[in-house]
């Protein structure tokens, strides 16, 4: 008897050493990928993924610096042009290698009006994309704004994919053949991705891990459930009152402060929302402190124009007073407005990553200083559509942010700007734009940006609210994992499980 | 005179599938926000003139009735054309998830049935009594909690007290039968606690209907036993309305499964179709809507050939 149980008990190890293999990750996320083609996704599920799987020529690491990826280094020869020399012993995941052409070729497929790629403006800067042999790639811009170009070369919309593979005919949004860490080894639509090690990655050790299965679990309950009865090792957390599930000495957790950031936009030709004064006052009604231990549960930190922990360019929001709750000074303002008996507006809302239940405590707020907002609750497309229309007097929603102040600013508040849905509209914050892209002296970029942080927040065209904590939980086996301010996952290249 | 009363019934489908098909596509059409907007959300880079073209390249900017006319075509030839979002054949899609739904509503059916008729007869037997009482309220109590709030209980205390139990992470039946049905579990008896509880106060109604019926009191007065009288005289008829209420509530459990299978992460076709919705990804919900109405049709003919096979007095056509 003895001795069957024994045996049971080797078979048992066995198999759980054989289930849960040394370097074989199971990952829980909430979303999966829309698409595969990396010139044309636009959803951050799809991103995320595949910035495992496809390199451009640059990328960040975890400090948000840019690094070599396919580049193994560039020069920047002028403020007009920027030259890289490429890593010579880059493979695809099919074998064939990385050249020069597949380069070209994949500048000139995001490039294509035909193609529709969103990285497309990215580029409508640059004049010449050439050639120079020895490995040397020559990027030619009209104006100087190499530094901006960086920035976009390090995106998954700017990876490099073979030219022969889409020439093949493959269905890139559903097949891949990157040069990444990762190759897409499975992928079941609704349940699970399983990427694989790419055997012959550029960069000696990496990736640490086996595989990463991704495992789609869209409830938040399901997530944590999973991470705790062990069907997987690693989880997003959506909702920060998860963390009071998961005991601090059987999980890790994973805090990182991001760049996006929740916003009040507001339809700056909306009544009252007109006046700069009115929209500084229902800045100054807004208690941030308590609306981020409301909704975040504490997970997260007062943001403004430019994201705080981007410090070479930032002024701090404690710099203003229009980021501190005021209603005093508040009250005072829309009286100078003359608001003095309140106002009433109406807040546009999905129930989405909790702008629902930000614009409920933001509606309480506004009572108190005699501003009445009427809650507007719709269905996310709902949602879109009154975003691009500019249908609203104001919403909750929430914008990507970047390090990079010209990519941060330029398409919010520029009154050109593809994501100004606020009508607004300033001669010198457009023209502080402007200078901004285009100066190169690094002193003199600082302050034209820093005057532009000053006036954006007298005119306050929208209230910038909060950057949240990106949140994961581990199994203590997982080490090595660090999400990163941009939300990317590049580095599950150096994650490891015991 | 079955097969044409089987033909009979499928060609009188084809008004309703439609009927069904159309209001589908135009209720999507008229939600405001279209696949377009919603591929590109908030952070949309692209030029008006781009935009245009994604929609061209879509089909999308063709007129509606043309592209309703244009979907009836394909289907009539059985081509369910492919997602806007990624380009993959929704038929090849509609093939891969429906084996998950059908497993999730099989058992949930054979879990309502195998608790809801035996408590629904017991109750009826034993009428008015405590037992009964207890019965009558459990079923008020399955009938009135929502299926999400019953799964997140389940999750919670299942991975909180069974550490080895796999709650998450589907894998085929036949592929590895152990785990299958540890993952099937918990969705089935959430999907089924709702029906069960209608079963079983079908079966309870009905049960009492037909006690109370002569033959059955004749079957008593001539000393036949309890036991022998309800299984074998009454219950035979008392189970025709369960089983049209069983049959009905398949139509039912396929709804159902939308919720059930986005709370435990199963790759059905209730979660292919709440998300193409989300995405307004016009071909998937179409196709799916479409598979399921034909599915729900030849259900219902299939109870009505039960019905003749239960109670032989009950003649097809």
């Amino acid at each position: 008897m003895k001795r069957a149980w024994s045996v049971l008990l080797v078979f048992l190890v066995l198999v759980l050493a054989l289930g849960f293999g040394a370097g074989n990750l199971k990952f829980a996320i909430e979303t999966e990928p829309v698409g595969l083609d990396p010139h044309l996704i636009t959803a951050f599920a799809s991103h995320r993924i595949l910035e495992n799987v496809y390199d451009g020529l640059l990328m960040y690491d975890a400090e948000m610096n840019l690094v070599p990826a396919l580049a193994e280094s560039f020069e920047i020869v002028d403020p007009n042009t920027v030259v890289f020399t490429l890593r010579s012993n880059v493979t695809f995941h099919d074998g064939s290698p990385l050249t020069m052409e597949d380069v070209l070729y994949s500048f000139e497929r995001i490039r294509d009006p035909n193609m529709g790629s969103p990285a497309a403006s990215y580029y409508t800067e640059v004049s010449s994309i050439r050639d120079l042999g020895d490995n040397r790639l020559e990027f030619k811009l009209n104006v100087p704004m190499v530094a901006p170009l960086l920035h976009n070369l390090a995106g998954v919309n700017s990876s490099i994919v073979s030219k022969e593979f889409v020439e093949s005919g493959a269905n890139m949004q559903l097949q891949t053949n990157g040069t990444g860490p990762f190759q897409i080894a499975e992928y079941v639509a609704g349940d699970h991705i399983t990427l694989q090690k790419c055997a012959n990655f550029y960069e000696q050790g990496i990736p640490k891990l086996d595989s990463i299965t991704f495992v789609i679990i869209p409830e938040e309950i399901g997530r944590v459930s999973a991470l705790r009865n062990g069907d997987v090792h690693l989880a997003k957390i959506s909702e920060p009152v998860s963390l009071n599930m998961l005991s601090a000495n059987a999980f890790t957790i994973y805090r990182q402060p991001v760049l996006s950031y929740y916003l009040l936009g507001l339809n700056d030709q909306a009544g009252a929302l007109a006046d700069p004064r009115v929209r500084r006052a229902i800045s100054m009604a807004i208690d941030r402190e308590a609306l981020i231990k409301m909704v975040a549960f504490g997970e997260a930190a007062v943001t403004g124009v430019m994201n705080p922990t981007v410090e070479a360019w930032a002024v701090p929001p404690s710099a203003f007073p229009e980021f501190s709750y005021n209603p005093q000074k508040a009250k005072e303002l829309l009286e100078e407005a003359g608001y003095g008996d309140g106002f009433s507006f109406s807040i546009t809302a999905a129930a989405r990553y909790n702008f629902d239940k930000v614009a409920q405590v933001i509606q309480a707020q506004l009572a108190q200083v005699g501003i009445q907002a009427n809650l507007d609750m719709v269905e996310w497309g709902i949602f879109i559509q009154k975003w691009r229309d500019i249908d609203f007097d104001s919403f909750v929603s929430m914008n990507g942010g970047s390090v990079d102040p010209d990519k941060q600013l330029y398409r919010t508040f520029h009154s050109e700007g593809s994501t100004n849905k606020f009508h607004f509209s300033n001669a010198r914050v457009d023209e502080l734009l402007e200078a901004g892209r285009l100066e190169t002296n690094l002193q003199k970029q600082y302050e034209i940006y820093a005057e532009l942080q000053y006036l954006l927040v007298e005119e306050s065209p929208f209230i910038f609210l909060y950057s949240p904590n990106n949140l994961f939980a581990s199994t203590l086996r997982v080490s090595g994992f660090s999400p990163m301010p941009n939300e990317s996952l590049t580095e599950l290249r150096v994650t490891e499980i015991q | 005179m079955k097969l044409s009363f089987i033909l009979g019934r499928l060609l009188s489908a084809i008004p309703t599938l439609l009927i069904l098909t159309f209001l589908v596509f135009i209720a999507l059409h008229l939600v405001p926000g279209d696949v377009v907007d919603i591929m590109l959300g908030t952070q949309n880079f692209l030029s008006e003139e781009q935009v245009q073209q994604l929609y061209s390249r879509l089909g999308l900017d063709k007129p509606l009735m043309v592209q309703y006319g244009l979907w009836l075509k394909n289907f009539f030839t059985f081509n369910l054309g492919t997602s806007l979002r990624t380009g993959e054949p929704v038929a090849k899609m509609i093939v891969e998830k429906f084996p998950v739904t059908f497993e999730l509503a099989l058992f949930s059916i054979v879990f309502s049935m195998l608790l809801g008729v035996p408590l629904g007869i017991f109750s009826a037997v034993k009428r008015n009594s405590k037992p009964d009482y207890v019965i009558r309220v459990l079923g008020l109590v399955g009938l009135s909690a929502p299926a999400f709030w019953i799964g997140a209980i389940f999750i919670v205390l299942v991975s909180g007290a069974f550490v080895n139990f796999t709650l998450f992470g589907f894998v085929p039946l036949f592929k590895n039968p152990g785990v299958n049905l540890q993952v099937m579990l918990f969705p089935s008896i959430t999907l089924g606690m709702m029906v069960a509880a209608q079963i079983m106060r079908m079966s309870r109604n009905s049960m009492l209907d037909v006690l109370s019926q002569e033959y059955v009191r004749v079957a008593r007065a001539k000393g036949l036993p309890a036991k022998k009288v309800i299984l074998k005289h009454a219950l035979r008829n008392a189970l025709v309305p369960v089983v049209t209420t069983a049959g009905i509530q398949l139509g039912y459990l396929m709804g159902g499964t939308i919720v059930i299978e986005n709370m435990f992460a199963l790759p059905g076709m209730g979660r292919l179709l709440l998300q193409a919705v989300n995405q307004r990804d016009y071909p998937v919900v179409q196709g799916v809507v479409a598979f399921i109405g034909v599915l729900i049709v030849l259900l219902n003919i299939l109870v009505d050939i039960l019905y003749s096979l239960i109670d032989p007095r009950i003649e097809l056509g």
